[in-house]
């Protein structure tokens, strides 16, 4: 395989010689040298213990020259794993030392996150770099610094990005890269393998109508299924998006104009939708996002969709639950092809930014191999991504149970499909069209035609003009 | 204190030095922005583009949107019931603390505690308590035999408003009862002694003489509690979101989910110019019951 | 028989319905998580109660810093709303001048639009003024929403006050000044009070101007603070959170405790004249 510019092999799962590859000199972004001291670490995973010394790896050159006294400030997510700060702190530290630019980190909620983009946005002033969800760099493209370079060179260095990553990060308004795509926090079909095989499956369905049996055997058997059908931003979004994709259904059509969410597919999603909500477990019509886990880990569902905070909460207080658990993905449906939707996570810089060169040297350092690598390990997959090359990294396959995780950025589509990225598709998650046209349909009783008419006149509304 | 140049004593110069510090803060962080606010009503803006003015395309489109529609009644009878609930059970709770007994200090501290709590937190803990399968509530009624399944507090629509008013009136009784207890206190006893003399019963005493003089104190309650709970947002954003499907949403919520979260600014802020006319009234009244004011 | 009647039942069933929800709280911070999410466990009772959470949340994160932020901020905005208020009220319960009557409605009027909404227009302003990630800046915008209802109880409480006393002092030549705060501001205490209560309780949960308007990590509030820190994505960290919740409402309570007894000893005096 091509792999920075020379052709090496690289057998999946040899840590050492994907290791070792990375740390040879390195071509990046027109030919300019990187030189870092080779290492021979066993694998990423020893990296990562490995932090305090890796800071002394040598001097970096940078890719992109800080300006004189430059300082940042970066607005992300608090983590979702508490290994995620510790590590994304260890590697800014890293880059202080390496260019002498001191990067303030500030963390928040990661619904919080929005409104304090949105402030930073309209304002003109705040954070440098804000790591950011879904396509909230689209609304305010002309506001960011054009990170083509970054995006372009690691991209290339890393084994290319997604199709969604690009759609993501690439806008066509702007003709750049406004954002540098991070990766998703993806979802998986979460269950209990133990009920699985008492309700008579031996495998994960495949498909839709797979699932509706596994649902109903399951429910006979007293183990009901659950997902998320009250304004839960992550869960109730994902699985609905992929529910509405997998029977053919969209929002709107390619032109970012026409909807096209009143039509057969949707019609069929929502009735399909219908008699899942029959053999769920009775609530999920007020579920936000911490209630499928809770109730998961209670043994009230044997299976929901969510990211693999459910197992990796099951491995730390409820052993038992943990070696019964498994993941599969989203089955696919009509439509023949995966059709998921993760939360999907960008760092864009503001044009405020006073400092875009050293902004733009912190992100591509943070995203580098050396840095990256052993942040997503510290994860425990619950981020993947957004760069091919990472679908390597041992924790995808140190635990079998995480390799579901591993491709679900191949398997996404970005919200606001077949539309463009943009403030309308924003706009229509946000206030979950998708979401609500099912929740009208199961949890209100309403028919799926109205569902479907409701929501059309609400995308109508944003889609305007 | 030395005698101060008479300048000062004349009523509008000392007025407006007494004056001023209120009527700068509120009107340079409170009335300026506020002028924006509903300039941007008018306007098609979005996140990051400051938009158009548009004239009164926001608004008459809102009019006909049914999500519009269910937030209006919600907010109505969001603030109604649960002013009624907190005013009568607030009254009460300050009839009963009023009385003198053993620790009645700790329990005036004590009771009050639901309003000392920061809403996000303790919207928290009633989320949990409504949760459709951790609730103790359910717990208790299906332990007791009074059920065979967990109430859906949350889930279903009317039950989920339901719930909702109740966690707003559990925070705002407190408001009513601190308020109560300085008018209860204000109330000379020799009024309810003469009247006991006379023979009058309880009630008799407490609807002829202790309401009535409480009556300014309510109205000024009221209108406050009212303004509160018509624009409430923590308990509601926390707890449902505005779900399921948008059953619960009230103006504010509706207004952040749209404005802030969706990016349509403009939009947004038509919204929240909805609950200006009604607000305004109450302000006038409010207005009118304190100039009556002995 | 009466008393328990009057007294004893209702106050049971406040008790019962007021702090129910802080019995769960009390509970959730010394529950370890198995029995957290348990659906078969008595939710009303612990078996193997922890400290892990309380020490985790005094130990692991910025509490004490959080905690001492928000003292400070609600402290001084209490103190400077209060007094301000009590000019204005003075002015508007007193003083018979033109225009009195723009003044209320103006202040009043101000105060409608919610937070929410406004926090943008706002920032606008805060960002002109260089105020930004400030936490003394929080003291003057929590002001406003705290200034009109403590400058309308104050006039309604100045107004119980007889002017008889006031016009008392006038004949013996003393000034107006001199009358607000030597005559009428010791007078005045109970109401005051009552102002000081509610505007340190607002100022102690607000959520939302905090969230936005202060970035920098030392910068946060209980309320920021926990809500930011202990949630992470779909993982709730009960236990630290309820604890927290707690842990900031005691001290709170405490005061009240106290200013309970004031507020009595206040009233009768002012009513005594």
């Amino acid at each position: 395989m091509q792999f920075l510019g020379r052709k090496i092999c690289v057998p999946a799962g040899s840590l050492r010689e994907f290791r070792s590859a990375m740390m040879r000199p390195a071509r990046f972004n027109g030919g300019r040298m990187r030189k870092i001291r080779r290492r021979t670490v066993l694998g990423w995973g020893l990296g990562l213990a490995a932090g305090g010394s890796l800071a002394q790896a040598g001097k970096i050159e940078p890719v992109f020259k800080p300006e004189k006294d430059a300082t940042l400030r970066l607005l992300r997510w608090s983590g979702f794993v508490k290994s995620d700060e510790e590590l994304w702190n260890a590697n800014t530290k890293k880059f202080t030392e390496a260019t002498s630019v001191p990067v303030t980190v500030e963390y928040i909620t990661w619904e919080d996150v929005r409104p304090k983009a949105a402030l930073a946005a309209n304002l003109g002033t705040g954070p440098d770099i804000i790591m950011g969800w879904y396509d909230d760099p689209h609304i305010y493209p002309q506001k960011l610094v054009d990170v083509s370079d970054v995006a372009e060179g690691l991209g290339k260095q890393l084994g290319g990005w997604y199709d969604v990553a690009r759609t993501y990060g690439y806008s066509k308004r702007m003709k750049h890269w406004i954002a540098v795509p991070v990766g998703g926090t993806v979802e998986c079909l979460t269950y209990r393998t133990g009920w699985m095989k008492e309700a008579g499956f031996d495998q994960f369905p495949k498909d839709p109508s797979g699932l509706l049996n596994l649902a109903k055997a399951l429910k006979a058997k007293g183990h009901p299924v659950g997902f998320a059908l009250g304004h839960a931003v992550g869960d109730g979004n994902n699985w609905t998006h992929w529910l509405l994709w997998t029977f053919g259904g969209k929002a709107v059509e390619k032109d970012n104009k026409t909807i096209a969410i009143a039509q057969k597919p949707s019609l069929d999603a929502i009735e399909y939708a219908k008699e899942l909500y029959a053999q769920m477990v009775p609530g999920v019509g007020s579920w936000l996002d911490p209630n499928n886990n809770r109730a998961f880990l209670a043994g009230e569902v044997s299976v929901t969709n969510n990211g693999i905070s459910i197992y990796y909460a099951a491995k730390k207080d409820f052993p038992r639950i943990a070696e019964d658990i498994n993941h599969a993905a989203f089955p696919v449906g009509p439509v023949g092809r995966p059709t998921e939707l993760a939360n999907f996570t960008q760092a864009f810089i503001f044009n405020h930014c006073r400092f875009p060169n050293a902004a733009k040297e912190y992100i591509r350092f943070m995203l580098s191999a050396e840095q990256a690598g052993p942040w997503v390990e510290a994860m425990n997959g619950y981020v993947t991504p957004a760069l091919k090359k990472y679908q390597e990294l041992p924790v995808w396959t140190k635990d079998p149970k995480a390799t579901p995780f591993r491709d679900g950025i191949a398997r996404m589509l970005h919200n606001g499909y077949a539309g463009e990225p943009g403030q309308q598709a924003a706009a229509a998650l946000a206030e979950f069209i998708v979401l609500d046209m099912f929740a009208d349909a199961t949890v209100n009783g309403m028919s799926a035609k109205d569902a479907a008419a409701r929501a059309e006149n609400r995308l109508r509304r944003i889609y305007r003009g | 204190m030395a005698r101060l140049p008479p300048l000062l004593d004349r009523t509008p110069v000392l007025a407006t030095l007494l004056i001023l510090p209120a009527a700068v803060l509120v009107g340079g962080l409170l009335a300026f922005p506020l002028t924006l606010g509903v300039l941007l009503g008018f306007k098609d803006a979005t996140i990051g583009e400051p938009g158009s003015f548009i004239g009164l395309d926001n608004y008459r489109y809102l009019i006909t949107d049914p999500v519009l529609r269910i937030t209006a009644l919600n907010t109505a009878l969001y603030t109604l019931v649960t002013l009624v609930f907190k005013l009568a059970l607030g009254l009460a709770l300050a009839l009963v603390l009023n009385q003198r007994f053993t620790g009645y200090r700790f329990w005036r501290s004590v009771l009050l505690l639901p309003y000392v709590v920061p809403t996000v937190l303790s919207a928290f803990a009633w989320w949990w308590i409504f949760d459709p399968q951790f609730s103790f509530i359910s717990w208790a009624l299906v332990k007791l035999g009074l059920l065979d399944h967990n109430l859906d507090f949350l889930g279903n629509p009317w039950l989920a408003r339901g719930s909702l008013m109740v966690a707003n009136i559990w925070r705002g009784i407190p408001f009513f009862t601190v308020g109560y207890l300085a008018g209860l206190q204000a109330i000379p006893n020799e009024l309810h002694e003469a009247a006991r003399i006379d023979g009058a019963r309880d009630w008799q005493i407490f609807w002829q003489i202790t309401w009535v003089l409480l009556l300014p104190l309510t109205t000024i309650l009221t209108i406050f509690s009212a303004i509160f709970t018509f624009t409430d947002f923590q308990l509601v954003w926390t707890i449902t979101r505005g779900g399921p499907a948008n059953a619960t949403h009230l103006f504010v919520t509706l207004a952040y989910q749209r404005a802030i979260a969706g990016g349509a600014m403009g939009e947004g802020a038509a919204i929240a110019g909805f609950t200006l006319p009604f607000l305004a009234v109450l302000a006038w009244a409010a207005l009118d019951a304190l100039r009556r004011q002995p | 028989m009466k008393r328990a009647l009057t007294l004893w039942l209702p106050l049971g069933a406040f008790a019962l319905f007021l702090l129910f929800p802080f019995y769960w709280m009390v509970l959730t911070s010394i529950k370890p998580n198995e029995e957290l999410v348990s659906v078969t466990a008595n939710p009303f009772w612990v078996v193997r109660p922890t400290l892990d959470h309380i020490k985790y949340l005094l130990f692991s994160t910025s509490y004490p810093r959080w905690f001492w932020n928000t003292m400070g901020v609600a402290s001084a905005a209490t103190a400077l709303s209060v007094s301000v208020s009590f000019l204005a009220a003075f002015a508007l319960a007193r003083l018979r001048f033109r225009g009195a009557e723009g003044v209320s409605l103006g202040i009043y009027l101000a105060y409608l639009i919610p937070p929410a909404i406004l926090f943008i227009p706002l920032a606008e302003v805060m960002l002109k003024l260089g105020w930004f990630d400030h936490l003394w800046a929080l003291v003057p915008v929590y002001s406003t929403f705290l200034v009109p209802f403590c400058t309308w109880l104050l006039v309604g409480y100045l107004k119980s006050i007889p002017q008889e006393l006031e016009e008392a002092a006038m004949v013996d030549g003393a000034s107006r000044l001199r009358i607000l705060f030597q005559i009428i501001l010791p007078l005045s205490a109970p109401g005051l009070i009552s102002a000081f209560i509610f505007s340190f309780t607002l100022s102690w949960n607000e959520y939302l101007y905090a969230l936005v308007f202060m970035s920098a990590p030392g910068n946060k509030t209980v309320p920021v603070g926990l809500a930011t820190e202990l949630v992470r994505g779909d993982i709730y960290q009960w236990g630290p959170l309820m604890a927290g919740a707690l842990l900031g409402s005691l001290p709170v309570a405490v005061l009240y405790f106290f200013f309970v007894e004031h507020y009595v000893a206040g009233m009768s005096g002012a009513l005594k004249g």
